[in-house]
């Protein structure tokens, strides 16, 4: 069947039984495992990828985690040292207090005793005073008895 | 190499283009058989010469070209699937760059215009890009083919032949008729048929192309005193464009096309829009 143009519909069918040959032909052979391998490659290294970012996300929380607890850790220093530090205040003030108790105590003690010590020292010179006079007068009378005597 | 035999290269060079120069002016061509008339009214119509495909019809030499350029496409294809994609590395060669690109460029051309169901749509640009480029350049190799009445021809570019032309937009059409029915079902289908003008605007896009290049290189050739260093300008320079030109013309009308096809429509709120109206 010609037309004008010498157009073939046997000869399009023709070159279109070519074009399918050729289109099974290289989709087969060149355009499938090519493509298959570029797919391949990319998920190789989208998956690389996801994982990197996976691993980053991950670090990412965990220095967060992280930087919470030592916030955490931070603020309960400060609050451990302030306990202490007021523990430590309360016990100096206690243990002032009773040291001046105790020094209050001692100085009592001490003056009792320095007290009763000089009583008893007075108490010991008058004795004393007291047996010397005694031995004195017995020794002025015993010269005057030995002076009648004689 | 030193100045003397430099010298003596260039004067046997020279006294050798002069020779070919001279003696082909003198001998001249043998006598056309056929008038430039005759040249390119066969170079447009293919109505006179004829070669036989195996005997069984008589076909014109551009189906010939055709089935040519399939063979030779085919086993390249299978040397590389043999050879060279076996040995495909995570960081390619050359040569597997140019392959990877050569894909790349046919998919994302797909992709990008396609965005729903282009997979079969880049093997389909691929290999109708593979087939207009290297169909194109083909015609500079010169192949001879002898034609029924015993002439010498060369075969000339398969898609330079009306009929060669007419299957490649015929196929595009076919494949955005698929793409229509695939994405949109009987709508894709009417919106294929809307374009009804697109298979024949596609196939004598090609069809005008190739030939102007054609008859351009059939006149330039036709006379004996064109023949020296024009041809390299007209011939490899027009073909080698005329092949990049309409491989990126036609897969681009097929992808934009079929991606236009295989979108899918959304449903339209006309009724609720009018209860709307009358709730209002």
């Amino acid at each position: 069947m010609s037309l004008p143009l010498n157009i073939n519909f046997q000869q399009i069918l023709l070159h279109m039984f070519n074009l399918c040959l050729l289109f099974g032909g290289l989709y087969l052979l060149l355009y499938k495992p090519v493509k298959r391998f570029m797919d391949d490659r990319a998920a190789k290294y989208k998956s690389v990828d996801d994982a990197a970012k996976e691993k980053l996300l991950k670090a990412q929380e965990a220095e967060t985690l992280a930087e919470h607890r030592l916030k955490d850790c931070e603020i309960k220093i400060e609050q451990d040292m302030a306990k202490s530090r007021a523990d430590a205040e309360a016990e100096a003030e206690s243990i002032i207090k009773d040291a001046n108790n105790t020094r209050k105590q001692i100085l009592a003690a001490a003056e009792d005793a320095a007290l009763r010590e000089k009583n008893r020292m007075i108490n010991d010179a008058r004795e004393e005073i007291a047996e010397l006079a005694v031995k004195a007068a017995e020794k002025v009378i015993a010269e005057k008895k030995v002076k009648s005597d004689d | 190499m030193s100045k003397k035999r430099r010298t003596i290269f260039i004067l046997v060079w020279v006294l050798c283009a002069a020779a070919f120069l001279v003696s082909s002016l003198v001998i001249g061509g043998a006598s056309p058989e056929e008038s430039i008339k005759e040249t390119m009214r066969d170079a447009v119509l293919h109505d006179t010469n004829k070669i036989s495909l195996f005997g069984i019809m008589d076909v014109n030499p551009a189906v010939i070209s055709a089935y040519t350029v399939t063979f030779i496409l085919l086993i390249f294809a299978v040397f590389v699937r043999i050879f060279a994609v076996p040995k495909f590395k995570t960081i390619p060669g050359k040569f597997q760059i140019l392959l990877e690109e050569a894909v790349g460029f046919f998919d994302n051309l797909a992709k990008g215009n396609s965005p729903h169901k282009n997979y079969f749509l880049g093997a389909y640009v691929f290999v109708a890009g593979a087939y207009i480029c290297i169909g194109t350049l083909f015609e500079l190799l010169g192949l001879q083919g002898i034609t029924t009445s015993g002439r010498s021809i060369t075969l000339p570019a398969p898609l330079s032949d009306i009929n060669g032309a007419i299957a490649m937009g015929v196929t595009s059409y076919l494949i955005i008729l698929s793409g229509g029915i695939l994405g949109n079902g009987f709508k894709g289908v009417l919106s294929t048929l809307k374009e009804f003008s697109l298979p024949i605007s596609m196939s004598f896009r090609l069809f005008g192309a190739l030939l102007s290049g054609l008859l351009v290189t059939e006149l330039v050739y036709y006379y004996v005193g064109l023949s020296f260093a024009l041809p390299v300008v007209v011939g490899v320079m027009f073909t080698a464009l005329h092949a990049l030109i309409q491989t990126y013309v036609l897969t681009m009308l097929t992808a934009v096309f079929y991606g236009e096809v295989s979108e899918k429509t959304p449903k339209k709120e006309k009724i609720k829009t009018k209860k709307r109206r009358k709730q209002i």
